[in-house]
């Protein structure tokens, strides 16, 4: 097989050195795996494809891992995803077993990783094939659905569909693409701005200004105030870790690690909704639920297997559908469109040694993740210790390269960092969301082709409603995740009342 | 025959209905036609979001739980508005530097070292000589080892 000729020792050492750079990220407050990958993408530009997704997968799993380190010693999520392992991790730290709550966080990490991988091998394929038999109608369905998804699973429904399309907005200025069946005329700009926005912003500049700018400038707003210097527990010798302590919590294992793959899945939201759902469920169900929140191993089983479980769940959508499941997945979309390829229904089929090789490096990273901080934890926990003033020019720096580069030397990318880091930093300020805008952003020129050249063909709108069986399948999901948000509303709304009261 | 009238008055009815929802799309103007449907949507929202959240925005408004200003309350503006000026004169003297010593990277290599001296030192609590050392090595050997590493090694293009 091709496969194994492409299973370099470089290959190897990239997706080790990405976990570990991962890692490192994810253990600095503020610092996300979304963050890291985009940060470190310029340094793919010159990899081979598979090389280049090893790295990139292997900075998404420690990322996402690193989170657990300030989660249990400074009681900071180091990412969202791991909020809920403050909970319990701290709890046990302050009690002198940072150490042995952190190895539960670390063994927990790579069941969900690999739990979520298995999975993520035998769906995404099926899935692939099923989605190849789609046409034009089902595609955008597919759209339309997974933006109602993105946005019921906002903090405000409204505020999230309106995020979300703004950012299918803003994706259509430029031309209307020729080589997409358009018609090559320019839209929603002003003439002086044609030289610039020819083919509308691109999407890496957009991504790395809103996940590595914007962050820049809400700390910057906040100070740089140093975390460490209030509340920060040190690694002692205190009870020892052993694996009994898994002992009865293989279900708990299982159910939060299908959790987190199936919160994955569900395209644009990621983060912390995955650990949280896992978190409160085993709360809902636990024996011991009264010991929750002041230092349970199940709790931070629970939340840590889901988080990581999220990396498998959000890569299936990307590869069957060619839709992102989370924003550290969107920004992998930009490092396949770097090298020419566009993920979809075909992906898997047309690049199988690719497939596999993504699977080796998922698993593998996976692995690394574990040898490191499990072995390596104490100097581990010194990383959250690393100054901000030193690191936060130097990731500055790498968001202008990364952006320079992507199109060989445009400076208007550049700027592009600046106007979406500012806008990353206001949305969250007038309650824009990013995941669906940029959700938004990305599927938005495809979700226009889909749509116009649909009605172009078949001249009604009705052909979206009875197209073929599939399509009246589509409506009703997405009927029902729209009254699914709707009924959550109601309940977070009469819940906050109840509590006012 | 009154099954046939049931049949005609059928037939009107599905043709009245598919008129309706019938569209014909003007190539010539076809790349206004998507971005016309999400401006109307945009707006459709934001009136929704008015007159659903309007009221109880204007409440917390008047109780002070919200408030106009972009800023949290305590807000370092100071490093805030010294980050995107720094930014801005940045990207700026990046760009025309580069233009001196064309295809070089040298753009990104002179302007990154003040920058990143510039911002660090902005951004630094309890200001002493060891602090002022890291900071110093810092901007001149991080922006070195990129400029090589990817710059000259990788042959990435940098301004």
């Amino acid at each position: 097989m091709e496969f194994f000729s492409l299973l370099s020792p470089e290959f190897f050492l990239l997706a080790g050195l990405g976990c570990l750079v991962g890692i490192i990220f994810g253990a600095i407050p503020g610092m996300t795996a979304t963050m890291a990958v985009a940060v470190c993408l310029p340094l793919t530009y010159t990899l081979d494809l598979q090389e280049g997704l090893a790295l990139l997968l292997g900075l998404y799993v420690g990322g996402i891992s690193g989170g657990m380190v300030p989660a249990v010693l400074l009681n900071i999520p180091g990412t969202p995803s791991s909020i809920t392992t403050t909970f319990d991790g701290h709890p046990m730290a302050q009690k002198g077993e940072a150490e042995r709550a952190l190895k539960v966080c670390i063994v927990a990490s790579l069941f969900g990783g690999l739990g979520s991988a298995v999975v993520l091998f035998l769906f995404a394929p099926v899935l692939a094939d099923f989605a190849i038999k789609f046409s034009y109608i089902e595609k955008f369905l597919i759209i339309f659905f997974a933006l109602t998804v993105i946005a019921s699973l906002s903090k405000n429904i409204l505020a999230g569909i309106f995020s979300g399309l703004l950012g299918v907005l803003i994706s259509l200025i430029g031309a209307y693409d020729t080589i997409r069946g358009g018609n090559g005329e320019y839209r929603l700009m002003a003439d002086f701005m044609v030289p610039y926005l020819e083919t509308g912003f691109s999407l890496l500049p957009v991504l790395i200004g809103l996940f590595g700018l914007a962050a820049i400038f809400e700390e910057a707003e906040k100070g740089l105030k140093s975390d460490t210097e209030n509340g920060r527990v040190k690694l002692k010798r205190g009870e020892h870790f052993s694996f009994s302590v898994f002992k009865g919590q293989l279900t708990n294992l299982l159910r939060s690690t299908g959790i987190g793959t199936f919160v994955g899945m569900l395209p644009g939201i990621g983060g912390s909704a995955a650990s949280v759902l896992a978190y409160s469920q085993q709360k809902n169900l636990s024996k011991n639920a009264s010991q929750m929140g002041k230092g349970a191993p199940e709790g931070l089983v629970a939340s840590e297997s889901a988080n990581n479980a999220l990396t498998g769940g959000a890569l299936i959508p990307l590869l069957s559908l060619g839709i992102p499941g989370d924003s550290t997945t969107a920004v992998l979309i930009g490092a396949f469109t770097l090298q020419g390829l566009q993920v979809g229904p075909l992906f898997i089929g047309e690049h199988l040694d690719t497939w596999y090789a993504m699977m080796t490096a998922l698993v593998f990273a996976n692995l690394v993740m574990f040898a490191v901080m499990f072995f390596a934890i104490r100097h581990i926990a010194k990383v959250v210790m690393v100054p901000k003033h030193i690191l936060y020019p130097i990731i500055i720096m790498m968001c202008v390269v990364g952006a320079y580069a992507i199109n060989y030397g445009i400076m208007f990318d550049v700027w592009t960092l600046l106007i979406f880091g500012l806008l990353g930093w206001l949305a969250s300020k007038i309650g824009i969301e990013v995941a669906p805008l940029v959700i938004g952003f990305i599927l938005g020129p495809s979700a226009e082709i889909y749509f116009v050249k649909s009605l172009e063909s078949y001249g009604t709108y009705s052909i979206f409603f009875t197209k073929s069986p599939i399509a009246i399948f589509l409506w009703v999901l997405i009927i029902a995740s729209i009254i699914f948000s709707i009924m959550m509303h109601r309940k977070k709304r009469h819940q906050s009342e109840l509590e006012a009261n | 025959m009154q099954c046939s009238v049931f049949t005609m008055s059928q037939l009107v009815s599905s043709q009245s209905m598919s008129s309706w929802l019938d569209v014909k799309i003007d190539f010539d103007q076809s790349h206004l036609f998507f971005p016309h449907i999400i401006i109307g949507l945009l707006i459709m929202m934001a009136v929704l979001i008015m007159a659903l959240e309007g009221r109880r925005f204007m409440s917390r408004l008047k109780l002070g739980d919200v408030s106009f200003s972009l800023f949290q309350p305590g807000a370092d503006k100071m490093r805030f508005f010294g980050t995107l000026i720094l930014i801005v004169v940045y990207f700026w003297s990046m760009d025309a530097v580069g233009q001196l010593f064309p295809n070089m990277g040298m753009g990104f290599l002179l302007t990154s070292i003040p920058f990143i001296l510039m911002m660090s030192l902005l951004y630094v609590h309890k200001f002493n000589r060891r602090k002022l050392l890291s900071i110093v090595l810092n901007a001149v050997i991080a922006p070195l080892v990129v400029w090589y590493v990817l710059g000259q090694w990788f042959a990435i293009t940098l301004p």
